[in-house]
């Protein structure tokens, strides 16, 4: 239980090297470890390598580097790990042309570890018909659909990649409800990417910000506190503010705001209010620096 | 992969790709209402008895073994119709299969379950070369027996009553090397279907100008630079080859089929159990190989190929 669930050494991948093309590094030998029952957000702007990053776990694109997910190696046994792993891409990828209850029928006769009762169970809660095309639900109810199917499945590892995309405030919020309540026993690792930060940032137990194909942040949530922390001041108390070395600052009808990673509360305490940063603080921190 | 999800596999295909299961029934259904449709439009059965025509409906009153033989002749051709729809839709379906998974990008959903590229391109590849010819064959089985029926019953009570007479034993062995046929065809087709898969694996879009292309930009670069159409030999023997083995029994050159000679030589072609010919047929065996690197290159692209 304690083996980490992913384990990335040097995860190195470059879209289109060729001799005159100009090639992109989408990750940029990245490092990181996710242990097991962890929740665990994998968050920066497009174009980070989120997506990348969860691309090389799930074995959809190859990669350099070195990668373990539950012990294997997803380059090599895609199809064995997905006995373990589940992922939602985002929920436009279920057939429009599938019928609700054959989706059913379908995982059922692929995939060892799917409860069909539990699948019907959670459908019966949603308005979801079995007749129903895919392609005739709202996106919503494909969520939930989708959802419905993944809870089913006894998987070790849940990889949902900007899950509630296009979904309407209600919907996102009853996704990560039920995901939380009735989906997460503290045995699954959920691995999200997002950008919606505010959403996600209750329920992680790590963030993993990454920025340019780099890690910028790695952390546990409950780790947070000791290390960052928000000054709320004045103008006139800026400069001494800023000769503590914050890692952002910006400016709030006429307040400054800034933080710090790993300076001494006592030190700040002079000088305003002092609080701790949010995941979204930090993911703005983190992705823009400094800005005089 | 065991057998249950592997049967899940093929029924998969068949939901998303109705028209494989419903093309061949409505092919039949025609077949059989137009027959109905001409039984009763027409008072009587029309057939010019010129003198040739005369002595070949004596012939075949008076002969069982030629009306027997005509009887499976006439039964079994019901399954060419059949058979051309078949093929039209098992075509336009290779080509979609793996292509259109990747442009509504359902198969990253696909690839979010236990289920190895390799299994799901042989899924695909069996629905078109076992699933659906057997298929097309049960159906055009019945579809023969009820146009039968509407015929004997035309008929009965004609001069043409020997038309309407069931010889079962002949019956059953035209089923039989249908069957086999078709089978037989699958292997000789499974590089066809290797090379569809494959382009519709690849292309980027239109798997129809993929598939099409390349076979073309070859010929016509060989015949360019060499002068020579070797290629083009090659894949029209591919194409044909089948039918230059079964065909060349069924029809001799110069045989009017409204003969009773013409009628017992087509009426051989079936009865005789036609395998053989085929089955030592090196290139049949030769093109299993090559079948299976396509099968696992179509993998390979499926596995590899961003669905962006």
């Amino acid at each position: 239980m304690n083996a980490p669930v992913i384990k990335a050494r040097g995860l190195r991948k470059a879209y289109g090297s060729k001799p005159y093309g100009k090639s992109v590094i989408a990750l940029d030998g990245v490092d990181f470890t996710v242990g097991a029952g962890r929740i665990v957000g994998l968050m920066g702007p497009n174009g980070a390598g989120k997506t990348t990053a969860l691309k090389a776990i799930l074995g959809l694109t190859p990669f350099e580097g070195e990668l373990q997910v539950l012990g294997r190696d997803p380059r090599v046994s895609r199809d064995q790990l997905m006995n373990d792993v589940c992922f939602i891409a985002d929920v436009a990828v279920l057939p429009k042309w599938l019928r609700v209850r054959n989706a059913i029928d379908y995982v059922a006769g692929v995939h060892p570890r799917f409860d069909r009762a539990k699948a019907a169970d959670v459908l019966a809660r949603t308005e979801v018909r079995r007749d129903s095309r895919i392609g005739e639900l709202s996106k919503g109810m494909i969520t939930q659909l989708h959802l419905a199917l993944i809870m089913a499945i006894d998987a070790r590892l849940l990889v949902l990649d900007e899950p509630t995309l296009g979904l309407d405030l209600l919907y996102r919020r009853t996704f990560y409800e039920a995901l939380l309540n009735d989906y997460f026993d503290h045995e699954t690792t959920i691995l999200v990417t997002t950008h919606q930060v505010e959403e996600v940032e209750h329920l992680l137990t790590d963030v993993l910000l990454i920025n340019h194909g780099r890690i910028v942040l790695d952390a546990a949530v409950d780790q947070l506190p000791n290390r960052f922390v928000q000054l709320v001041t004045t103008a006139a108390q800026l400069p001494a503010a800023r000769a503590l070395k914050p890692i952002y600052e910006r400016e709030l009808f006429g307040r400054h705001a800034l933080i710090y990673d790993g300076c001494d509360p006592a030190e700040l305490q002079p000088l305003g209010e002092l609080r701790t940063p949010s995941i979204a603080d930090l993911f703005v921190a983190s992705m823009q620096g400094v800005r005089q | 992969m065991n057998a249950q999800a592997f049967k899940t596999l093929v029924t998969r295909e068949l939901w998303e790709h109705r028209s494989l299961v419903w093309a061949p029934v409505v092919t039949a259904v025609l077949l059989v209402v137009g027959t109905m449709l001409s039984a009763q439009g027409t008072g009587s059965v029309q057939i010019d008895l010129d003198g040739r025509e005369s002595s070949f409906f004596m012939a075949l009153s008076s002969d069982p073994k030629v009306s027997g033989e005509l009887f499976g002749v006439w039964t079994s051709s019901l399954i060419i119709p059949q058979a051309f729809v078949g093929f039209l839709v098992i075509f336009f379906y290779l080509l979609d299969c793996l292509y259109a998974e990747r442009k509504d990008r359902s198969i990253l959903f696909w690839k979010s379950l236990p289920v190895s590229d390799e299994a799901t391109v042989l899924s695909k590849g069996l629905t078109a070369l076992i699933v659906v010819p057997v298929w097309v064959w049960l159906l055009s089985l019945v579809s023969g027996l009820l146009v039968f029926g509407i015929v004997a019953m035309k008929v009965s009570g004609t001069p043409l009553a020997p038309l309407g007479e069931f010889h079962p034993f002949v019956w059953l062995t035209t089923q039989v090397v249908l069957l086999q046929n078709l089978l037989l065809a699958a292997l000789w087709y499974a590089p066809i279907v290797g090379y569809l898969l494959v382009a519709s694996a690849f292309a980027p879009r239109s798997p129809l100008v993929w598939t099409i292309l390349p076979p073309v930009l070859l010929v016509t670069a060989e015949k360019i630079v060499f002068n020579t159409s070797l290629v083009g030999g090659f894949i029209a023997h591919r194409l044909s080859g089948f039918f230059e083995h079964f065909g060349g029994m069924l029809l001799r050159e110069g045989d009017q089929v409204a003969s009773p000679a013409a009628a017992a030589v087509i009426g051989d072609a079936y009865q005789g159990l036609s395998a053989v010919s085929v089955l030592t047929e090196a290139d049949l065996w030769l093109g299993l190989p090559v079948a299976a690197v396509l099968f696992w290159g179509a993998a390979r692209l499926r596995r590899w190929r961003d669905a962006g």
